[in-house]
């Protein structure tokens, strides 16, 4: 076997094929672990937004659209009495109404951003159990609660969205009353409005959803609901389904982000198998000589196979530290909530594949090139 | 005096396109262990064939070689590529030395191949450098050296392993005149002293006039008139 030595230090022959390797790999890396991190945030997201605890009631044809739902304002007592095994807290049954809607805020520096909007009335902490307040209170008349990311989804400094400072819409001013957190999940993106306040301001006589809780209730029970009151015209759909849904509607988002990652990665990784198919080609006498003296073939493509891994396995350590420094804990806005990109594990062990499989797969095509000619013609080769 | 190499009705051909091209034609050869022999013969000869033939770098398309008693045309590749690190050194014209390493390193990489320990793969390296001449060089990269020291070094990676067979394509053929003797007498000191067995391919009258013993090639055939007999082998 050729010394690790011999590897290391064919790397610096020429530092700018080693640059264009480095760089080439760095790219591909980054592009790649950019891509799962926004494709895993996203989904992490939406999959912990739903609890199997939880059933939505929408209006019939709006399973999945909570914002075009209809659901009558008496659905709400109508479900809390007439469904069994709902759970409850101090004798309040947990079952909410709620108005969802998107629109466009102002903030008291002028920024105007699109805002997700919930009106709810306190029920809604019985059945959403992941919202915790963390500072203020639950929302009065003439109040809003935020969420903590909810400054990203309107894209304005967190000291914008602080109890105490106001929120516009229309005409109305809306004092902040708390800002909540609900790790995880899309709610922490979005701004709570006192339910008649919100339907007053949407000029709504109806609700977008009841949520309940079950406690020993199950699905079908509630279908059952539904079916008995039809005149109330609701369909059932459990709180994961829902999100489950509705990440299959960002697929083509996703599908998109590979794409454009893929493209702009496979330009880099053909540019580095060039620069590897250059830097071999020089060396192609070289090869034969090493092979005329006894080191077999094998022994030399290990060489070759060590000397691309140590660029790169460097460029995937850029990689990483510019994947640490660039997007860990970067929280990203999206229709429907906000994620936050985190180098998980999942996201680490993809990254690292990648720097090992270009360092891999990336060198055969070259180093094949460069150790199967025939001894004597290698030999004379320039 | 007993025979290193036997080549048994060698022949060697290849196509190009549609054309059978045939190099080496039914060559029949033995060489005495310690002998110094130089191939002759125009571009396209067939010398530089024969040679790389001999030294387990290419194969026969028939007929046998037999080196040291093993018939190495009948070996595959990877056994070929074991035999050459135990029994062949190669010197090239162009040196090929690998300029990343120093003088030191390259003479070490063929024993590398072997099971030694560092302290003796250093000793063998400095002898070898010290019986070419060069000592004081070990730890010069090619770049910095000349032409005539490059093939000092490249001369001294061929014997460090201490092979019975010494193959030289044209190695003075890119020497002055002067380093160009130089090699010629270190090549002929390592038969006479080390019983060197030295193939060597030139196109040069005064560099054959060194060898014990001088083959004209033409066409892939040996001249029978112009076999040269200079002077006679080392005694074993």
């Amino acid at each position: 076997m050729l010394p690790f030595t011999y590897a290391l230090r064919n790397l610096f022959r020429d530092p700018s094929r080693l640059l264009q390797t480095v760089g080439g790999s760095a790219l591909v890396v980054f592009l790649l672990i950019a891509a799962v991190a926004l494709t895993r945030g996203m989904d992490e997201v939406l999959s912990a937004s739903g609890s199997t605890q939880n059933v939505l009631l929408v209006g019939k044809g709006s399973e999945e659209s909570i914002e075009r739902s209809e659901v009558p304002v008496a659905a709400e007592s109508a479900t809390a009495t007439s469904v069994v095994g709902i759970a409850e807290k101090l004798g309040v049954t947990a079952v909410s109404g709620e108005i969802f809607y998107q629109a466009p805020v102002l903030t008291e520096d002028g920024t105007k951003g699109p805002a997700l909007l919930r009106g709810v009335f306190e029920s809604a902490l019985l059945v959403h159990v992941q919202v915790r307040l963390i500072d203020g209170h639950f929302p009065s008349p003439g109040e809003v609660m935020v969420g903590h990311l909810a400054h990203r989804k309107l894209g304005v400094p967190a000291s914008q969205l602080e109890v105490g400072k106001s929120i516009f819409w229309g005409n109305e001013e809306l004092k902040i009353s708390g800002i909540f957190v609900a790790p995880g999940t899309v709610l922490e993106s979005e701004i709570w409005f006192d339910r008649n306040d919100l339907a007053s301001l949407t000029q709504r006589d109806s609700l977008s959803s009841v949520t309940l809780r079950m406690d020993t209730a199950e699905l079908e029970d509630i279908e059952l609901f539904t079916f008995q009151r039809n005149d109330l015209e609701l369909s059932a759909i459990r709180e994961d389904r829902y999100y489950a849904k509705l990440s299959e509607f960002y697929e083509p988002i996703k599908l998109m982000t590979w794409v454009t990652a893929i493209l702009v990665a496979a330009g880099a990784v053909f540019g580095g198998l060039n620069t590897l198919y250059a830097a071999f080609a020089a060396r192609i006498k070289e090869m034969a000589t090493l092979q005329s003296i006894g080191f077999g073939r094998v022994a030399l493509f290990i060489s070759l196979i060590q000397e691309s891994l140590l660029a790169t396995m460097t460029g995937t350590l850029l990689a990483f530290l510019a994947a640490y420094f660039l997007l860990d804990g970067r929280t990203v806005p999206f229709s429907t909530g906000t994620f936050t990109l985190v180098l998980s594990p999942a996201v680490i062990l993809a990254g690292l594949s990648a720097g090992l499989l270009l360092g891999l797969i990336g060198t055969i095509p070259p180093a094949a090139r460069c150790l199967l000619p025939k001894l004597p013609s290698a030999l004379r080769s320039n | 005096m007993s025979s290193l190499i036997s080549i048994q009705s060698v022949s060697k051909s290849f196509t190009k396109g549609k054309t059978v091209i045939t190099p080496l034609d039914q060559l029949t050869l033995e060489v005495a262990r310690g002998e110094f022999l130089s191939l002759m013969g125009p571009s396209g000869s067939g010398k530089t064939t024969l040679l790389n033939l001999i030294a387990g770098i290419d194969t026969p398309t028939s007929g046998e070689i037999i080196i040291n008693g093993e018939n190495i045309a009948a070996l595959s590749r990877a056994q070929l590529t074991k035999w050459r690190s135990v029994h062949v050194g190669y010197i090239f014209q162009l040196y090929h030395l690998v300029p990343i390493l120093s003088a030191y390193e390259n003479v070490e990489l063929p024993l590398l191949l072997s099971k030694m320990s560092r302290a003796e793969r250093r000793e063998k390296v400095l002898a070898a450098l010290d019986l070419v001449g060069l000592a004081d060089r070990a730890d010069h990269r090619p770049s910095e050296l000349s032409g005539g020291q490059e093939q000092r070094v490249a001369i001294a990676r061929a014997i460090v392993h201490d092979p019975d067979l010494l193959v030289a394509d044209e190695p003075t053929g890119d020497l002055d005149r002067e380093s160009a003797d130089s090699i010629l007498q270190l090549l002929n000191e390592l038969t006479e002293k080390f019983g060197k067995t030295v193939i060597m391919v030139t196109h040069d009258p005064k560099a054959s006039a060194a060898a014990h013993r001088s083959l004209q090639l033409e066409k892939g055939k040996f001249i029978e008139d112009g076999h040269l007999l200079n002077k006679q082998p080392a005694e074993q």
